[in-house]
């Protein structure tokens, strides 16, 4: 209410449910001089007249507020400072007590998390994708409680693909529950999950806990997608070991074993379960071939060289993947099948892409394959920063449900240690999976301007496109993969 | 019973029988002062914005008040309201707390918690009142009735308004009281207007001291501007119930010289009301009785009014300095713990 | 040990502690030579004499009020409303003054108020009502709500010993009918933690008083169809046990909130809303509610029987969430 050397004079509160006040008198003009409790001027309110005592002695140096002006309480009228000292101007704003709002950041659950929609998976976002009929699986019903949807989330399944018991259809805590124990003999209590208050709707992230399982979604078949380039580290961090080969690990059940002397014994994680049982159950539903093709990636170093730095100024990190990935899914439009999915006797395909890029975790902790929906719609720079976000958000398990859902195709990346060559696992119940192996440079055959045969050094990429022939047989294959290659050897910068 | 009509007090004489020697009559002087000098200060802070809420005073009731205050004993016990600031007064509160009070301090006695005179401090056995009247004369009656259970000789003071009188509280505090002839007294300070409602439409019957009969103890009706009178009329009520005696309903009259708030202006009083007893006032009539009958000199009271200015002036330097409540608090007193309960004044 | 009612084991509390601690003392209507309405205090009087156990003219605010006022000089007061129902007389007092005096005065109010609450036997609308949530919602009243005799005694005990003004509901149906091992010595029963009445891992009912064996019987019949149902005794209101009542819902998924009192704004809504709040990614179904209808507790039987939920309201309840 006063500085050090002004005293101000404020419109008082008369009466509990009165809000202003008019000046009527003042008894003092500026210049002044008034003792302390001496009535300096008088005011009228709803309820009363009175005069209103000076609370400081001194001199009168501003009058604010002229007779007959209403003002609200609070607001300051006039100042007085002691006799003789420096006058500064008063700050012409109320004295109100006008409590800074507090906000109080709520600590309620973040609004934001898509949780309450009951939407799940299928839901596709854009494309009209018609809400999927029941299929074998038997779930017939969307809606995803709660609980199932972050349990599906934790542990990167897609509730959909589960089978329900509920009402309508509806796959229940014990049905996802059952679904991810299923295989793993004992484990009689269900996923314990995070303490008894809900962590704020966030995102399931990706915990160690997370992908595997039987789940069909998360591709624990592969590695983190990463451009393998020699280049920049991608996105995706360090390739987890992977089950390039078909044989999953031990058999399932066997749970105790009897160990030789110098054997150790070590239990399984639930994470390890997951990826034991996926693998298992993929290679025992698809029929699994891989088809291979070499790409002369010149034009795209290139190109990458020369964009590099554009999109770095807009934050974005450009890798070979988001190419390979451009490449893939423009091509995939041509091949239905190849983004299609077998439903008991149905095929089902769709006119958009949700893209899955394989990432893993570090410290080994497992897999996590992250959705880029409607991946048809970005061009190349968008592809670019959809990656980087998601392996970013992998990294520091800030995805969403949403984020591991829904996808109809995956590329992995076995290829970050070198490897040229590999032949992943399908991510069920999707059909193909790309496979980017190390970009090494090779001695090539290529043309010279005149048409000859010359030996040039190029920098040379095997993909493997891995397919189940139960519904792509191996021309239409083979004809995806040509043309992927073609892409990739004929980048048009203009196009993209 | 019928009511009975207390006498005035007459000669100094008379005031030693009553039990106060010449330091006292001063004493209750001072104390008078303190309570006109708090609450007219208290007038000035409030229209310079530092008192939020509202603020009500007791201009008029000094009298009545500062004489029942000075009539209970040292361990007796009351509930006064927002005309009695006489009572904590006398029975010693700082000023500067019930500054601090008014203006929501944490030096006030309820620490910002509530306002104005819903204030007291425990340890003097005064315990706060509510805006619920008269919801503190049941509680009267129940520390009272601990004394009659415990067999402690003290006594406990309720008081009530005559338009607080109206409500079933009242009825069934005194009743009990009555049934189970419990040491309480019960003041009416009979102000004549309960906000802009005269007596006539609050209550039915002359005085509200004829209702006593119908609990079966005794009302006196009292000349609430004097002092000594209230005085004496309360140490009877008071040393009665101490003994034994049962209950007893002292009405005091006088007439509320401000408004309800200080909001209100009182615009329905007549004049002549005003006037005629401002000519009562009781600050006013005692200092001419101490100057008559106990010979108060220039000097003494010259010394009184200087003490009571600077106190009051120190009182208010030092409420300025209280703090506003931390609202990080807020919630820490809805409930008492084990430790709370420790405490010598709740025994 | 021994085997009491829950009429038996509250008579039995108090006397114990009247024994125990002389500033304990009961008032209220009929307390004295008639020995109490439900003759809870028979006896007392005989024992402790007429000043410790006092019969209290017809006046609820000079009863709550009158204990207020004595607590504050130091004695430990048990209030007796004749009925729960009669407690609006005194509403004003308790909520006015008792509530607010620590608050406001740093003074504790240590008064008891023993409230015979709860219908199921034609006591018509003002012998039958359940008035805990209004209490519930105003700071500084505690609000107990014992389901068994080894509770009742044991929360008295607590409530006698605590500081601030309790509101002990005796649920009176429950009177003579339940019976169970009571300690014989002196225990208490801490407010805030709730009771596994019953256990089970496939769904959780939170509820308190008589409701609490309406509850148990509907599990058992669910438990007959594989269904194992928890029944989670809150035993008092305010405070109330958030942390057991949520991991609860963490564990089963699924809860039914269930109480006798009238459904709106009844205390059932702000365990249902924290719920909700709190563990919103735990729930596998809707939170379900089952209480009273809102209307005053009716007299002739089919009405009253419509009224307080019943053991089949609640297992068909159950059978919705186990089916969900």
């Amino acid at each position: 209410m006063s500085t050090g050397t002004q005293t101000e004079v404020v419109m008082p509160q008369m009466g509990v449910s009165v809000s202003e006040g008019t000046v009527t008198k003042w008894l003092r003009q500026v210049g002044d001089a008034i003792g302390r409790d001496e009535p300096l001027l008088e005011i009228s309110t709803d309820k009363v007249d009175t005069e209103v005592p000076s609370p400081a002695e001194g001199v009168v140096t501003q009058i604010l507020v002229q007779e007959g002006e209403t003002v609200e309480v609070g607001t300051v009228l006039a100042t007085i400072a002691p006799a003789g000292a420096e006058v500064a101007p008063a700050a012409p704003e109320p004295a109100e007590p006008m409590p800074a709002p507090d906000v109080e950041a709520e600590p309620v659950a973040a609004a934001a998390p898509p949780e309450p929609e009951p939407a799940p998976a299928a839901a596709a976002p854009a494309p009209q994708a018609a809400p999927v009929s029941p299929a074998a699986a038997g779930n017939g019903k969307t809606f995803v409680s709660p609980v199932v949807a972050r349990i599906a989330a934790e542990h990167g399944i897609d509730p959909t693909a589960v089978p329900g018991t509920g009402t309508g259809g509806r796959v229940t805590k014990k049905d996802i529950l059952t679904f991810i124990e299923s295989g793993a003999a004992a484990a009689p209590p269900p996923a314990e999950a995070p303490p008894v208050e809900a962590p704020p709707v966030e995102a399931p992230p990706v915990e160690a806990a997370a992908p595997p399982t039987p789940a069909p979604e998360p591709a624990a078949t592969a590695g983190p997608a990463a451009a393998p380039a020699p280049a920049t580290p991608a996105p995706a961090p360090v390739a987890a070991p992977t089950p390039a080969s078909p044989a999953p690990v031990a058999p399932a059940p066997a749970a105790e074993a009897e160990l030789a002397p110098g054997e150790a014994l070590e239990p399984m994680t639930a994470m390890r379960r997951g990826v034991m049982e996926h693998m298992r159950r993929s290679v025992d539903t698809a029929a699994h071939v891989t088809s291979a093709i070499e790409v002369d990636m010149a034009r795209v170093v290139a190109l990458r060289q020369k964009l590099k730095p554009e999109l770095a100024a807009q934050k974005v990190n450009l890798t070979y993947l988001a190419f390979i990935a451009r490449a893939a899914v423009d091509t995939l439009l041509d091949y239905p099948w190849v983004n299609g999915e077998l439903r008991g006797q149905s095929i089902v395909t769709r006119p958009y892409i949700n893209l899955g890029i394989a990432v893993a975790l570090d410290d080994g902790k497992g897999l996590i394959v992250p959705v880029i929906r409607n991946a048809q719609d970005l061009n190349l720079t968008g592809t670019a920063r959809a990656i980087q976000d998601l392996a970013e958000r992998a990294r520091t398990k800030k995805l969403l449900p949403d984020d591991v859902q829904g996808g109809t195709f995956t590329i992995t990346n076995p290829g970050s240690f070198g490897t040229f060559h590999g032949t992943p696992i399908i991510n069920q119940p999707q059909s193909a999976i790309l496979g980017t192996y190390a970009l090494v440079k090779r001695p090539w055959v290529i043309q010279d301007d005149l048409g000859s045969d010359v030996i040039a050094i190029r920098p040379v990429m095997n993909l493997t496109l891995t397919y189940d022939h139960r519904l792509v047989d191996g021309a239409y294959a083979g004809m995806c993969l040509r043309d992927i290659r073609d892409r990739l050897e004929s980048w048009d910068e203009a196009a993209y | 019973m019928a009511v009975r009509e207390a006498e005035p007090v007459g000669s100094l004489q008379e005031v030693k029988e009553a039990g106060l020697d010449r330091e006292d009559l001063l004493g209750i002087y001072r104390s008078m002062m303190i309570t006109r000098g708090i609450e007219e200060r208290g007038h000035i802070l409030y229209k310079q914005g530092k008192i939020p809420g509202s603020f009500y005073t007791g201009r008029g009731n000094e009298g009545a008040a500062v004489g029942v205050g000075t009539a209970m004993g040292p361990s007796d016990v009351g509930t006064p309201l927002h005309r009695d600031m006489g009572v904590h007064v006398t029975r010693g509160v700082e000023p500067w707390r019930v500054f601090a009070q008014y203006m929501g301090r944490e030096g006030g006695p309820t620490q910002g918690r509530d306002g104005n005179v819903h204030m007291a401090v425990a340890e003097l056995g005064l315990h706060t009142m509510v805006s619920h009247l008269p919801a503190m004369l049941p509680v009267a009656t129940g520390m009272a009735l601990a004394f009659k259970i415990r067999g402690d000789r003290r006594v406990a003071v309720g008081w009530f308004g005559e338009g607080a009188a109206a409500r079933g509280d009242a009825h069934e505090a005194m009743n009990f009281a009555g049934v189970r002839q419990l040491p309480v007294v019960f003041i009416c300070d009979n102000n004549q207007w309960a906000y802009s409602t005269p007596t006539y439409l609050s209550y039915p019957v002359e005085h509200i001291a004829d209702r006593a009969a119908a609990y079966g103890f005794e009302g006196v009706v009292v000349d609430g501007t004097d002092v000594l009178a209230v005085y004496r009329e309360a140490r009877r009520a008071i040393e009665k119930a101490r003994e034994g005696g049962g209950p007893t309903l002292v009405e005091c009259l006088t007439l509320r010289m401000e408004g309800h708030a200080v909001h209100d202006d009182a615009f329905y009083v007549p004049k002549e009301m005003f006037e005629q007893w401002a000519a009562y006032d009781p600050i006013e009539r005692y200092r001419t009785w101490l100057r008559d009958h106990a010979g108060m000199t220039d000097d003494e009271e010259g010394e009184i009014t200087a003490t009571v200015k600077r106190l009051l002036n120190d009182a208010l330097d030092r409420a300025d300095e209280s703090p506003l409540p931390n609202a990080a608090t807020l919630e820490a007193s809805v409930f008492a713990s084990q430790e709370d309960l420790d405490t010598p004044h709740h025994k | 040990m021994a085997e009491l009612t829950y009429i038996q084991a509250i008579s039995d509390g108090l006397r114990l502690e009247m024994r125990r601690d002389p500033r304990v003392f009961v008032l209220g209507e009929d307390v004295g030579v008639y020995g109490g309405a439900f003759k809870v205090s028979l006896g007392f009087q005989e024992e402790f004499g007429p000043w410790r156990v006092i019969d209290t003219p017809l006046s609820e605010t000079a009863i709550v009020g009158g204990a207020t006022g004595a607590a504050l000089m130091g004695m430990r007061p048990v209030a007796e409303m004749q009925f729960a129902d009669f407690i609006s007389c005194a509403w004003d007092h308790l909520v006015t003054v008792a509530a607010k005096q620590f608050f406001r005065g740093g003074t504790p109010i240590p008064i008891v108020v023993r409230l015979p609450s709860g219908g199921g036997f034609s006591g018509g609308p003002f012998h039958s009502q359940n008035p805990e949530s209004s209490f519930a919602h105003i700071p500084g009243l505690k609000v107990v709500c014992p389901a068994t005799p080894h509770d009742a005694k044991g929360l008295l005990a607590s409530a006698i010993e605590d500081p601030n003004p309790v509101l002990f509901f005796e649920h009176k149906h429950l009177y003579r009918r339940i019976k169970g091992e009571v300690p014989e010595d002196r225990y208490t029963v801490p407010f805030g933690s709730a009771n596994v009445h019953r256990p089970g891992d496939d769904a959780t009912v939170v509820t308190w008083g008589a409701m609490v064996h309406t509850a148990t019987e509907a599990a058992g019949e669910l438990a007959k169809e594989g269904f194992e149902v928890e029944v989670l005794d809150l035993r008092t209101l305010i405070p109330w046990d958030k942390e057991r009542v949520l991991e609860g819902v963490q564990r089963c998924s699924k809860v039914l909130v269930l109480h006798e009192d009238t459904r709106t704004g009844g205390f059932g809504a702000e365990i249902a809303a924290t719920i909700a709040e709190e563990a919103f990614e735990q729930l596998d179904a809707p939170v379900m509610r089952i209480a009273a209808p809102d209307t005053p507790v009716p007299f002739s039987p089919p009405l009253e029987k419509a009224f307080i939920p019943q053991v089949e309201d609640v297992a068909k309840a159950l059978r919705e969430l186990a089916e969900y």
